[in-house]
């Protein structure tokens, strides 16, 4: 099992946890929960709110500052000292060849990589002025601010209503609220007319495409700030990947989204900002990824800085 | 360790490329032709060369064929997609240089029987000669990605300018002198335009030359002045 099915099954057999063990309290955060949880937690003693809240519109707004990021599972180093700003309600896309390290930087904001066994993560990332990787923080509170949606559509085996239900539930959410959740949520994820007249029924029984629109609707149900995407087209037709493609360019006037993709076209048409990475092999073999260049989208894509990225981007290496 | 992982895409491209230095190569063949037609008064060889474009027209449509389709299938990014923007530009440059030499072969008639005095005949050659000089320059600096070369084509177009400039006032003292007639000397100084435009053709083309290298589109001192009125009517 890679470290990628082994979040996922995580995420999965997650199994619904109990509100009492979710420990998802404390100020600000009572009207919502973490939907990427299974795991106990001490209760957050740093409030990673921030400014978090209002999703008010500001193009200078940092949301993460990473400094020197490098990523180990257990000896070996997986990325290489990454240093980069994520700019608020901006989609942000990281490329690269695989093994390149783009997936495990992207686990990195929200302390996916804390679920795997001997990974470790070196350096700073700064969320919203607050030290992401110190043991004050909790990181079921981090997973619930920083949202994430999968490769692989994973509805939970229940229907389309408690899906979307799930993790406001969890946050205490009154069983009133709970309606115009699921409407709200379903409609920002372009899903609602589809569904709105079978929400009792089971959410396995809608298309891949609607699959991963329910799960983005999951994710963003409990007000999210940023959200993830790891490849969230790869298993979706030219159709449903327009669909989620338009969708992630509404959802960034509420959201910052970070974006993995191997389709690079699908980075130049839907980012605002790419980051290009790249990996290298040591005497010893092992694969290291590093960034090559961040830039903006529109840059990286008609005059890219670095040889490396052209070499990329324009198929000139394999 | 480089490898090729999207060889058709880039030998369709290098079609292109082929097919552009190839019209490029025809343009100031052409030139030549022509001027040779002219000097001579050759209306036969001025029939042909006018011909001869309707190959460059063909030329022109197939390349700009094989750019559409590039543009429409590969998705190009980057240094691609700049070398088939400058290519689909560089397609009209050439070609309407192409039309250029046909304008001169079509003035071959209608100044049959006319003596030209050495003095003019002298500087038609020497205009050629720029001329011809100046689209092999830009047809070289595209073929060898040479952003050095294209930027020097600007300052070399001021030749060309200059002898055009000299040639306009011979025709003129000829006709003053009673040599030729005003409507003879109106259609040589037209001719004398031509050859000054295909000069012009040239600088373009080295212009998108020196894009698809840095990436940077071409300044123009007209341009930068309406940006700095724009910027102050914003403020």
């Amino acid at each position: 099992m890679t470290p990628e099915e082994a979040v996922m099954t995580q995420e999965s057999d997650a199994s619904m946890p109990d509100v009492a063990q979710s420990g998802v309290s404390g100020p600000g955060v009572s009207e919502s929960g973490a939907v990427v949880d299974g795991m106990t937690s001490p209760g957050p003693r740093i409030d990673v709110s921030g400014a978090a809240m209002g999703h008010t519109r500001a193009d200078t707004q940092t949301v993460f500052r990473c400094d020197d990021i490098h990523v180990y599972y257990t000896d070996f180093l997986a990325l290489r000292d990454v240093s980069l700003d994520i700019a608020a309600h901006e989609v942000t896309a990281f490329i690269g060849p695989s093994g390149c390290g783009k997936t495990t930087f992207l686990r990195c904001f929200n302390r996916m990589n804390d679920l795997i066994e001997g990974a470790r993560v070196e350096g700073s990332i700064n969320y919203h002025g607050v030290e992401l990787y110190q043991d004050e923080v909790d990181p079921v509170e981090v997973r619930r601010r920083v949202g994430m949606v999968f490769q692989k559509p994973n509805p939970f085996p229940k229907s389309i209503y408690d899906n979307i239900a799930y993790g406001p539930r969890l946050a205490g959410a009154k069983r009133s609220e709970l309606d115009d959740i699921v409407e709200r949520s379903l409609t920002r994820a372009a899903l609602w007319d589809e569904v709105r007249d079978r929400l009792k029924t089971s959410a396995y029984g809608l298309s891949g495409g609607q699959q991963q629109r329910l799960c983005i609707a999951r994710a963003i149900a409990v007000q999210p700030d940023v959200v993830l995407m790891d490849e969230p087209c790869s298993a979706l037709d030219p159709i449903a990947t327009g669909r989620i493609e338009e969708l992630i360019a509404e959802l960034k006037t509420e959201y910052t989204i970070l974006i993995v993709t191997h389709n690079m076209q699908q980075a130049a048409r839907i980012s605002d900002m790419t980051a290009f990475f790249s990996v290298q092999a040591n005497e010893m073999g092992q694969r290291t990824g590093e960034l090559v260049e961040y830039a903006p989208t529109s840059l990286i894509f008609t005059n890219p800085e670095d040889p490396r990225t052209e070499a990329y981007i324009t198929g000139r290496v394999g | 360790m480089t490898e090729e992982v999207r060889t058709e895409f880039h030998q369709l491209m290098d079609e292109v490329r082929a097919d552009l230095v190839q019209m490029g190569g025809m343009v100031a063949e052409g030139i030549s032709a022509v001027t040779a037609a002219l000097l001579a008064g050759d209306i036969g060889g001025a029939d042909q060369i006018i011909t001869a474009d309707d190959e460059l027209d063909l030329l022109s449509i197939e390349t700009e064929e094989k750019c559409v389709r590039l543009l429409a299938l590969q998705q190009p990014v980057a240094v691609d997609l700049r070398t088939i923007l400058t290519d689909l530009r560089m397609i009209s440059e050439i070609e309407r240089s192409g039309d250029l030499v046909t304008n001169i072969a079509k003035a071959v008639a209608r100044l049959h029987g006319v003596e030209l005095e050495p003095r003019v005949r002298g500087l038609i050659d020497r205009m050629r000669q720029q001329a011809v000089k100046l689209t092999a320059m830009a047809m070289d600096a595209y073929a060898e990605q040479d952003a050095g070369l294209a930027s020097v084509l600007n300052d070399m177009d001021d030749v060309l300018d200059d002898l055009h400039n000299e040639y306009i006032v011979s025709v003129f003292a000829s006709h003053e002198l009673g040599k030729i007639s005003i409507q003879h000397a109106v259609q040589l100084a037209v001719v004398g335009r031509f050859y000054e435009r295909i000069g012009d053709h040239a600088v373009n083309v080295a212009e998108r030359v020196e894009f698809l290298v840095t990436g940077e589109l071409p300044e123009h001192l007209g341009a930068n002045r309406a940006r700095a009125r724009r910027e102050q009517d914003e403020m």
